[in-house]
C-alpha cells in the first residue's frame, strides 16, 4: 500500500520523470510548468515537481485537460488510490461513455499530471506508446501525484442519480455498520499468515492448501455478525485485501505479515479511508463466486466496485473547488437506492460486465451489486441500508459521503477507554463498542482472534505471546495494553501465565548476526567486562554486547577482523614433532576454537598470546570414537595447516587398526662396498641365503643361513667374518 | 597493564549462534539430529555456533521442537 504521505508521492513522481529521456522531459516538464526561457532540464525537474503542490496552478492545468482526462484524474481522486493499472482506468472511462482508448491517459501523461510506474532498470522513456505497448494494458500501472487527484475530485462525472426511495429511511431506521468488521477480519489474517506463510504460484494464485485454510477457518469464514447478504469466501478476500492495504508483504512468492499501518492509529476514518484506498488492488475476489483468481485480463471487482459506489454518491457530489463543503450548501444525504438499479446501469455502460461478469444474467448483475454493497461496503460503513420491498435499499454513510461525494469527516463520539475483560481462562471479551482499529492492531499482536461478533473473543496463548514478543513489544507493554482498556484489573493467573510464556522465551536466544570480541587471554575479557565494554562472556577469552551489536571501538585496540561468513583461512603450523600445533592468532577464526578441540588438547602457555596444542593418542582416538573419519580429519589439517595429517597422527589414528608388526633375530652383513652387496643379492648361490636387503651396502640373514652363506663366499674369496 | 590503555582484541563479525539458559538445554538442542547438523561447532558449554546462512532452519527447528527462542538481530 503505498504512503498517503505527499512527500513520498512527489519522491515518486521525481524519479519518474528524472527516467524520461531529456526531450520527452522538456516536453512534459515545458506543458506543465510553461517556462519563458530556456531552462537545464534539472530545474524544469524540479520546477515540475513544485507546482504540484501549487493548487491555483495544478487547477489550471488540470482544467486545460479534455474532459475524459479531467474525469480520469477525478476518478483517481475519488478512489483515494493513486495507483491503477492503465486497463482498469480505461474501462472506468468506458463506463462513463469515453471509449476512446489511450488518448485520455495520454492526455495526461503528456500533460505531466499522471505518471508510468517504470521497471527499474530499463532504458530512459522516450514515448508513453512505447511503455504501455511493452507492459500492455493489463500490466502497465499509472499514477498520479495525490494533490493533484483531489483538486481533480470535484469534476462532474455525469452520473446518473439512481435514487428512487427519497431521502428519509422508508419506515424502518437505516441500520449502519460499526466499520470495524473488516479491520477485525483483516487482523485476523494477519495473524494466520503470521503462523504460516502464505505461498503464491507464479501465476500470483493460492494454493489448495491455503485456499483450504482460509475457506474453513472459523473466524475468517464466519459470516459478519450484522451481515446484510450472503458473502463467499470472506478469509479469502481479507488475504488479498491485507495484501493491498499494505499488512501482508510478499517476498519470494510468500505472503507474511508487515506492519499494521499508522492510518490505524488514527481512528476509524483515516483506517476506513485506508482500506477503501485498497480496495482496487483486490483482483482476485468477486462478490458472488467469492474466490475468482484472474488468470488473464482484468478482474471487473475494482472497477465495477467503485462505480457502485460513485452512482451511490451522485446525488450529493462535493463541488468543483475541491474543499469539503460544510456549510449551509453542503452537500444533502443522498436517496435510498435500490441496488438493482445500480446493476441495471453497470450492464448497460461497464466494458466487461454483461459478457465477462460472473454475474448471472437473470438479475443482470443485481446479486452481484447486493453481494459488493451489502458485504464488503456496508461492513466497511461505506453505506447504510434500510429493507425495502424486495431486499435493502442503500445510500452512501456519512464516512462514505465524505469519502465520495465531499461531506464533511464524520465526528466520531468519544469511546469508552475500558473495553475488554480479561477472564481467567487466559480468554479475553473485546467489546465492539470501545474498539477501535488501533486496539485491534495492538492486540492481534499479541493475542489470537477466537472469535469476531457483537462481543470479539481472544485468546492468550504461549505462541501469540511469543509472535508479540518477537515483534518487538515487552511484557510490560503487553501487561499495559491489557490493563489499559480492562473493565477490570487483569488476573493474577493469566499475569503470571504471560509471565512464564515469556521467560520460556529467554532459555534460548539465537543471535542471527552478532559481533563477537575475542581476547588474547582471560584477563583481558574480563577487564573488558568491568569497563562494560561487552557484558555477556561466551567463553574464558570471547564476550560480545548484550544484543550482539558491535562495541564501542574507543576502548579496543583491533588485531584482527574476520567475517564469519568468509572462507576459513591456514592459521593453524604444525611443529616438527608431528603433534604440536601452533595458532597464527592474528589469522585464526572463531571456528577454529571449536575445531581444533577435537583433535588436540591445549597446551599451557610459554609466550603470552601464542596458543598451543598438542595431538594425543589420546585426542586423535576421541575424534574418531566422534564419528569424524579419515578424510574428515585429514581434510581439517589440508584445510588449517596446508599439509594432511602427520605421520604422527596417523600412528595414533591407524596403528591399532593396521597388522601387527612383527619381530625376529637376524643377522645383519655389512659389506664393504654397494658393488659387493649388489652382486650378492644377484647371484643365485648366495640370493637364495639372503632374507631381504637393508640398505646399499647391508643385506639381512637368517642366523641358520649364515653358515651356508660364508661357505659360498667363500668360494669367491670374500671372507665373511662375524663380530 | 594501566586500566586505560586500549585492550588488544580481533572481532569476529556476523556471527550466527544460540545461546541457551543452561547446558543441559544445549545438549538437549544437540541431541536433535536435524539441529546438529546446523551446529558448526561449540564454543562453549551454553554456546552453539552455527553454520552461516541457516539460522530460519534452526529457528524453524527450535519451534518445532516447542522451544521459542529469543531472535536477536534480524530474521
Amino acid at each position: 500500500m503505498p504512503s498517503p504521505d505527499p512527500d513520498d508521492w512527489s519522491v515518486r513522481v521525481r524519479d519518474a520523470l528524472g527516467r524520461y529521456d531529456e526531450p520527452l522531459l522538456r516536453a512534459v516538464a515545458g506543458r506543465l510548468v510553461k517556462p519563458r526561457t530556456n531552462q537545464p532540464a534539472d530545474d524544469l525537474l524540479d520546477k515540475a515537481v513544485g507546482i504540484l503542490t501549487n493548487p491555483p496552478q495544478i487547477d489550471r492545468r488540470i482544467k486545460e485537460l479534455p474532459p475524459s482526462s479531467r474525469k480520469l484524474l477525478a476518478l483517481i481522486g475519488l478512489s483515494r488510490q493513486p495507483r491503477w493499472a492503465v486497463g482498469h482506468l480505461l474501462t472506468l472511462l468506458a463506463s462513463l461513455g469515453h471509449a476512446e482508448g489511450f488518448a485520455p491517459v495520454r492526455a495526461a501523461l503528456d500533460a505531466g499530471l499522471l505518471y508510468p510506474e517504470l521497471p527499474p532498470d530499463g532504458p530512459p522513456l522516450d514515448d508513453f506508446d512505447r511503455w504501455l505497448g511493452a507492459g500492455g494494458t493489463l500490466a502497465a500501472v499509472a499514477f498520479a501525484h495525490p494533490a493533484v487527484a483531489a483538486r481533480a475530485r470535484g469534476e462532474d462525472l455525469e452520473l446518473p442519480d439512481l435514487a428512487s426511495g427519497g431521502r428519509e429511511p422508508p419506515g424502518s431506521p437505516a441500520r449502519q455498520a460499526d466499520g470495524l468488521e473488516w479491520p477485525l477480519r483483516l487482523a485476523a489474517v494477519w495473524q494466520q499468515v503470521g503462523g504460516s506463510a502464505v505461498r503464491l504460484t507464479q501465476a500470483n494464485t493460492l494454493f489448495k492448501r491455503d485456499q483450504t485454510r482460509l475457506q474453513g477457518d472459523e473466524v475468517l469464514a464466519a459470516l459478519p455478525a450484522d451481515h446484510l447478504a450472503p458473502s463467499p469466501d470472506l478469509g479469502i478476500l481479507a488475504l488479498f485485501w491485507a495484501k493491498a492495504a499494505g499488512l501482508l508483504a510478499e517476498a519470494d512468492g510468500e505472503l507474511r505479515p508487515g506492519s499494521f499501518p499508522s492510518a490505524w492509529d488514527a481512528g476509524l476514518t483515516p483506517a476506513v479511508s485506508q482500506l477503501f484506498a485498497a480496495l482496487p488492488h483486490v483482483e482476485a475476489w468477486d462478490p458472488l463466486a467469492g474466490y475468482a483468481p484472474v488468470e488473464s485480463g482484468l478482474s471487473g471487482f475494482p472497477t465495477a466496485g467503485l462505480l457502485s459506489l460513485l452512482l451511490l454518491a451522485s446525488g450529493g457530489r462535493q463541488p468543483p473547488d475541491g474543499k469539503p463543503n460544510q456549510g449551509a450548501d453542503a452537500p444533502r444525504s443522498p436517496g435510498w437506492t435500490d441496488p438493482a438499479a445500480v446493476a441495471g446501469w453497470l450492464w448497460e455502460n461497464h466494458p466487461s460486465w454483461a459478457g465477462g461478469s460472473p454475474a448471472a444474467t437473470t438479475d443482470r448483475g443485481a446479486g452481484w451489486v447486493e453481494g459488493f454493497l451489502l458485504g464488503v461496503a456496508y461492513p466497511l460503513r461505506l453505506v447504510e441500508a434500510v429493507p425495502a420491498a424486495d431486499g435493502w435499499a442503500v445510500r452512501l454513510s456519512d464516512l462514505g459521503r465524505h469519502l465520495l461525494a465531499g461531506g464533511p469527516e464524520p465526528v466520531v463520539p468519544p469511546l469508552p477507554p475500558q473495553t475488554l475483560l480479561v477472564q481467567p481462562n487466559a480468554e479475553v471479551l473485546a467489546f465492539r463498542q470501545g474498539l477501535t482499529p488501533g486496539l485491534v492492531a495492538a492486540l492481534s499482536r499479541f493475542a489470537r482472534w477466537k472469535g469476531i461478533g457483537p462481543a470479539c473473543t481472544l485468546e492468550l496463548t504461549p505462541e501469540q505471546t511469543y509472535r508479540g514478543l518477537e515483534s518487538g513489544l515487552t511484557l510490560p507493554m503487553v501487561l499495559q495494553t491489557l490493563a489499559r482498556h480492562s473493565t477490570r484489573p487483569v488476573p493474577p493467573g493469566v499475569a503470571d501465565l504471560l509471565q512464564r510464556w515469556a521467560n520460556k522465551r529467554d532459555r534460548i536466544t539465537v543471535f542471527a548476526s552478532a559481533v563477537l570480541v575475542e581476547f588474547p587471554t582471560p584477563a583481558d575479557l574480563d577487564a573488558a567486562l568491568a569497563r562494560g565494554v561487552v557484558s555477556v562472556k561466551l567463553t574464558d577469552r570471547v564476550g560480545m554486547t548484550a544484543d550482539g551489536a558491535e562495541p564501542g571501538l574507543s576502548q579496543l585496540r583491533l588485531i584482527g577482523n574476520r567475517d564469519y561468513e568468509a572462507k576459513p583461512q591456514r592459521c593453524v603450523s604444525v611443529g616438527d614433532d608431528g603433534v604440536t600445533l601452533t595458532v597464527d592468532a592474528a589469522q585464526a577464526d572463531l571456528l577454529l576454537d571449536a575445531e581444533i578441540g577435537r583433535y588436540a588438547e591445549p597446551l599451557p602457555p610459554e609466550t603470552p598470546g601464542v596458543r598451543r596444542f598438542r595431538l594425543t593418542p589420546a585426542t586423535v582416538r576421541r575424534a574418531a570414537d566422534a564419528g569424524l573419519s579419515f578424510a574428515d580429519i585429514d581434510g581439517w589439517f589440508v584445510d588449517r595447516t596446508g599439509g594432511p595429517l602427520p605421520p604422527a597422527g596417523r600412528l595414533f589414528l591407524f596403528g591399532g587398526k593396521v597388522p601387527p608388526p612383527t619381530a625376529a633375530r637376524r643377522l645383519v652383513v655389512r659389506f664393504s662396498s654397494a658393488e659387493l652387496a649388489d652382486g650378492v643379492v644377484q647371484w643365485p648361490e648366495t640370493r637364495r641365503l639372503i632374507a631381504d636387503r637393508l640398505g646399499p651396502t647391508a643385506v639381512v640373514v637368517e642366523e641358520e643361513a649364515f653358515d651356508p652363506l660364508r661357505r659360498v663366499l667363500a668360494e669367491v674369496g670374500v671372507t665373511l667374518e662375524e663380530i | 597493564m594501566h586500566t586505560t590503555a586500549r585492550l588488544a582484541a580481533k572481532l569476529h563479525r556476523r556471527v550466527c549462534l544460540v545461546l541457551t539458559e543452561d547446558a543441559v538445554l544445549a545438549e538437549e538442542l544437540l541431541a536433535r539430529k536435524r539441529l546438529a547438523a546446523e551446529v558448526a561447532g561449540r564454543l562453549s558449554d551454553q554456546v552453539l555456533l552455527l553454520r552461516p546462512g541457516r539460522v530460519e532452519a534452526v529457528l524453524d527447528e527450535l519451534r518445532k521442537m516447542g522451544h521459542t527462542p529469543q531472535v536477536v538481530g534480524g530474521k
